[in-house]
């Protein structure tokens, strides 16, 4: 392997945007990161609400609800955010992205709350050539069809997959698209390593191309993904020994939810209803109608008359009636609002979040940027409870934070791996769990990882200590805390990394000592 | 760069000072029934107080290795049940051959006793079945009927079904329930896993921790303390449970540095496979041998959703088999045969149907097959019941099966689970590590 991606050189961090309040950042060099994602006009900063500043509590401190880990108790740990986030524009920008960038943030209060939602999610406006040039550059056999990607090396394959990820996830300013991406790649999670070169087909086909158009086109473009129907045992399913691996996962997992209403019954009618969904040759999705089972079925109420092989290739149209019928279902909605509601808004939405965005689904027919802005709304934003950085938005956030210079995708793979999020790789069906208990534990290899990232000079992850060392102790440290924090950090942190910076000598060793802590502190492991 | 631990023993801004606080509060505070102290009640459950702990505890008792085979384990497989003809019937290519059958001893049953044995993946088991220290179940698994994987799962980790309330599990409310082992231990039990498997949730000074041979935050040693001892200001006010789990990695980094993880050098010339279900239980033996506090380890073992190719006596579960059996085995040389205070139990979601599909796989089914393990174990058996709860076995005709396609459960977990939790690991509070379940003990330990 050892593939170098060279990351594009972008102009430095524009001038214009440059607030009075930090001069220091004029000498900023840009490094890698960018510009790119400020793309939009850079008017004045947005002015600051003072809605927001006046309704927290006056701490330094956020409270933790009292979460029950034991009984009778809520599934989840709402965690106040703290006072510090007062800027609504910054909680946009913490959720929306995969880390807070300065230019991003700039660029986002520049132009407005509505406004840069509205722009991420019209994403196919960003201009995304740089990033994309150096993608199909780095890796240009991921844009190849199924013959070509057949016959190579899977290894090699798996790491072009995952470095374009984390590549794009770090650099791309469609930053809204990555998130969805991420969603959608656990929601429908396939394993590499027991499809191969199909996922690369699907995450490009599907996950990628759909992420923020309609669910429809989502969903119908996975059930015939030749990636999905290998992991899920679809494409050895037959007439007389239907399996029920891909049908019982496209009801609990898909569409309708493990409570959707569904019997075994239901399984096992699409699960024959689903006979003949198979692959042709390298890649190509086949409805054949030999291995289909043409008697009448039965699924959550939609009766499916028995058929005759004579009806040939028309076979194919029995599931994907009953698929309609699960994209339409009001389960469906609730499921994918609920997931939606979770993923960007709050680990425990209420009855009337999931019932509002219930109704954006069932009114839009599932157009995801709609349902998407509905959920994103500000009032939501203003009051959501603290989300926990799962391992890879963690690495991105860091990375994109400390504008650092990225010159081996292959080490930051295996950095992401150590961290417990190796992508693509999620055996199972249901994808990497989104939960704060799940993830909370395992602080050891954050730390390491921020130790490991700051401290490198030469080679993968180069972080530049220049600007920090142009002024005096004070200035690098708010420097740490704009870059890393959108400038919005609780006096005890602040006090605690000037006190470390300033108990050694004010040199390149000490500064990354403290950029690693700020990686490695509390405050940076939320969105 | 890894800082020696004389260097760490006498220095206290590791945050350990703070931990010792927090804990003895969270336990006097439980103890005495005290109400009002925010971060006691925070971390602690609220039906604690309500127990009462044993003030003369003898601190005996076993630690305990628990495995989950993640996917659904076709127990059919596993311990072959070659005396009821139906099992052959079912499974035209996946059958294992009786142990009479006129092939191969590698591509046969061996049999445990006149009507169950071990697949050729599983032979590695037989010494430690023979020392009479590996019990095998049958029939086994939740009475709960849910074919999720994901659901099953839960409820049996949580070890209360379909009760979406509970968010704890089984082996964390058990470690919560009695005093630690060691009071002076930083590190109660662990998760071999990147995230806290749920079985873990609610366990006292328990971490997740994928590799503890590498369990330090880095750096130039000159720094390093005074680096820990920010990080562990810094998290002290975090939200529950993220504050215990920095303090308790920032005290567990000197115990781990004190452990001898690549010169590890097991009993009775024992070798774990290279596997991770291999390194993972070496870890486990290792950080057991080292004596350093550990009462228990979450290891899991994934793969065994064998819808397609599954294959018989040789085939893709036999692979897994033979790893998830060659790593046991090497565990019971090493540990469970010198070591008369480790109980290993070992448990699957779910089973598979008792009929093969028409991809050469299984389907999600019920019942599967439970393993322990260990000396205090009543081993060298197969422990399987009837319909009427009596030792026998529902069997594999198609009108005994459940919805005509499923082994029956005739065999709680919670069982198996609760007697273990009582006899073996000193804790008589089942009916809270088991809410709601009224534990009939089967006679799965001495």
């Amino acid at each position: 392997m050892g593939e170098t991606a060279q990351l594009p050189k972008v102009r430095p961090h524009a001038d214009e945007v440059v607030p009075d309040d930090a001069k220091t950042r004029r000498a900023f060099l840009l490094g890698a990161l960018a510009g790119v994602a400020t793309a939009a006009t850079a008017a004045t900063v947005a002015p600051q609400t003072a809605q927001a500043q006046g309704r927290r509590p006056a701490v330094l401190k956020r409270a933790a609800s009292q979460p029950d880990l034991f009984a009778t108790g809520a599934l989840v740990n709402a965690v106040v955010a703290p006072a510090e986030w007062s800027n609504p524009v910054a909680r946009l920008v913490r959720r929306a992205t995969m880390g807070m960038s300065d230019a991003e943030l700039y660029s986002a209060k520049a132009m407005g709350y509505q406004a840069w939602l509205q722009s991420q999610l019209d994403y196919t406006r960003i201009d995304n050539t740089a990033v994309e040039a150096e993608v199909a550059a780095l890796w240009p056999q991921l844009s190849q069809d199924g013959d070509t990607l057949y016959a190579l090396d899977q290894g090699t394959m798996q790491n072009a997959l995952q470095a374009q990820w984390i590549y794009r996830a770090i650099l791309s300013p469609r930053q809204l698209h990555e998130r969805m991406v991420e969603f959608w790649s656990d929601h429908f999670n396939i394993e590499f390593s027991k499809v191969g070169y199909l996922k690369v087909i699907d995450d490009r086909e599907v996950i990628r191309k759909h992420a923020l158009g309609k669910f429809s086109d989502l969903l119908k473009a996975s059930t015939k993904s030749p990636a999905m129907l290998a992991y899920l045992d679809q494409t050895v399913s037959r007439v007389g020994a239907p399996n029920q691996n891909y049908a019982r996962e496209l009801l609990e997992l898909h569409t309708v939810g493990v409570d959707g209403g569904y019997s075994e019954e239901d399984v096992a009618g699409l699960s024959r209803a689903l006979t003949g969904w198979t692959i042709q040759g390298r890649g190509v999705f086949n409805f054949n109608a030999a291995l289909h089972d043409w008697g009448a079925k039965t699924v959550m109420g939609m009766t499916i008359p028995a058929g005759s092989p004579a009806l040939g290739a028309a076979g194919v149209l029995e599931a994907e009636q009953i698929i309609e019928m699960l994209v339409a279902h009001p389960k469906t909605a609730t499921y994918i609002a609920t997931k939606l509601l979770k993923w960007f808004v709050t680990p425990d939405p209420t009855a009337s979040q999931i019932s509002a965005i219930t109704s954006v689904f069932r009114a839009t027919k599932g157009d995801i940027k709609l349902v998407v802005r509905a959920v994103l709304n500000s009032g939501w934003m203003a009051s959501a409870p603290l989300k926990f950085k799962r391992p890879f938005h963690y690495l991105v956030s860091a990375i994109r934070a400390s504008r650092a210079t990225v010159t081996n995708t292959t080490n930051m793979i295996s950095q992401l791996n150590a961290l417990g999020q190796p992508l693509y790789l999620w055996e199972t069906p249901d994808g990497f769990p989104d939960l704060f208990e799940y993830w909370s534990g395992n602080l050891m290899p954050r730390w390491q990882f921020a130790t490991t990232a700051s401290n490198l000079r030469t080679g993968q992850i180069i972080i530049d200590t220049a600007p920090y060392l142009a002024g005096t102790s004070d200035a690098a440290i708010d420097l740490v805390i704009a870059n890393f924090f959108g400038g919005e950090m609780d006096l005890g942190t602040r006090t605690a990394l000037l006190t470390f910076l300033r108990a050694g000598t004010f040199n390149d060793t000490r500064v990354r000592e403290t950029i690693s802590l700020a990686i490695a502190s509390e405050s940076f492991q939320w969105y | 760069m890894v800082l020696g631990t004389d260097e760490l023993a006498h220095d206290d801004s590791c945050g350990c000072q703070e931990y010792r606080d927090l804990s003895r509060r969270q336990f006097v505070g439980a103890a005495a029934g005290i109400s009002g102290m925010a971060a006691a009640a925070a971390v602690f459950p609220e039906w604690l107080p309500k127990v009462v702990l044993a003030e003369t505890f003898a601190g005996e008792r076993d630690v305990i290795v628990s495995i989950f085979q993640r996917g659904g384990a076709d127990g059919l497989n596993l311990c072959v049940p070659f005396g009821d003809p139906s099992y052959y019937t079912g499974r035209s290519t996946i059958a294992i051959p009786r142990p009479d059958a006129n092939v191969a001893a590698n591509l046969k049953v061996t049999a445990l006793d006149g009507y169950f044995g071990f697949p050729p993946g599983m032979s590695p088991l037989l010494p430690a079945y023979a020392a009479r220290n590996l019990l095998v179940m049958h029939a086994a698994g939740q009475t709960f009927v849910s074919r999720s994987h994901f659901d099953a799962q839960r409820f049996m980790e949580v070890g209360k079904p379909a009760d979406l309330n509970y968010v704890s599990g089984w082996l964390g409310r058990h470690l919560a329930l009695v005093p630690p082992m060691r009071t002076t231990a930083p590190l109660r039990a662990l998760g071999l896993a990147s995230g806290l498997q749920k079985s873990l949730v609610g366990g006292p000074k328990t971490l997740p921790i994928p590799n503890p041979a590498s369990f330090t935050i880095g750096g130039a040693a000159n720094t390093i303390v005074a680096r820990q001892s920010i990080l562990s200001a810094d998290y002290t006010n975090a939200p529950v449970p993220l504050n215990a789990a920095a303090l308790d990695a920032l005290n567990t980094i000197a115990l781990l540095q004190t452990v001898n993880f690549t010169g590890y050098a097991p009993a009775n010339k024992a070798v774990y496979p290279n596997s991770s279900f291999g390194r993972a239980l070496k870890s486990v033996a290792t950080l057991i041998r080292a004596d350093v506090g550990i009462e228990a380890a979450q290891v899991d073992i994934g793969g065994w959703d064998t819808h397609a190719a599954q294959g018989g006596a040789v085939g893709a579960q036999a692979t897994l088999a033979n790893d998830f059996a060659s790593s046991l085995a090497a565990f019971h040389a090493d540990i469970v045969a010198t070591n008369a205070r480790v109980t290993v139990v070992v448990i699957s979601e779910f089973g598979r149907n008792a009929k093969e599909n028409g991809s050469q796989g299984t389907d999600h089914g019920r019942a599967s097959t439970m393993f322990a393990m260990g000396q205090g174990i009543a081993g060298g058996r197969v422990l399987s019941l009837g319909t009427n709860g009596l030792p026998g076995w529902p069997g594999l005709a198609t009108d005994q099966l459940e919805s005509k396609q499923d082994l029956r459960v005739t065999l709680d977990y919670r069982d198996v689970l609760s007697e273990i939790v009582q006899n073996r690991l000193g804790n008589t509070q089942v009916a809270q590590v088991f809410p709601g379940w009224n534990a009939k003990f089967r006679g799965v330990t001495r």
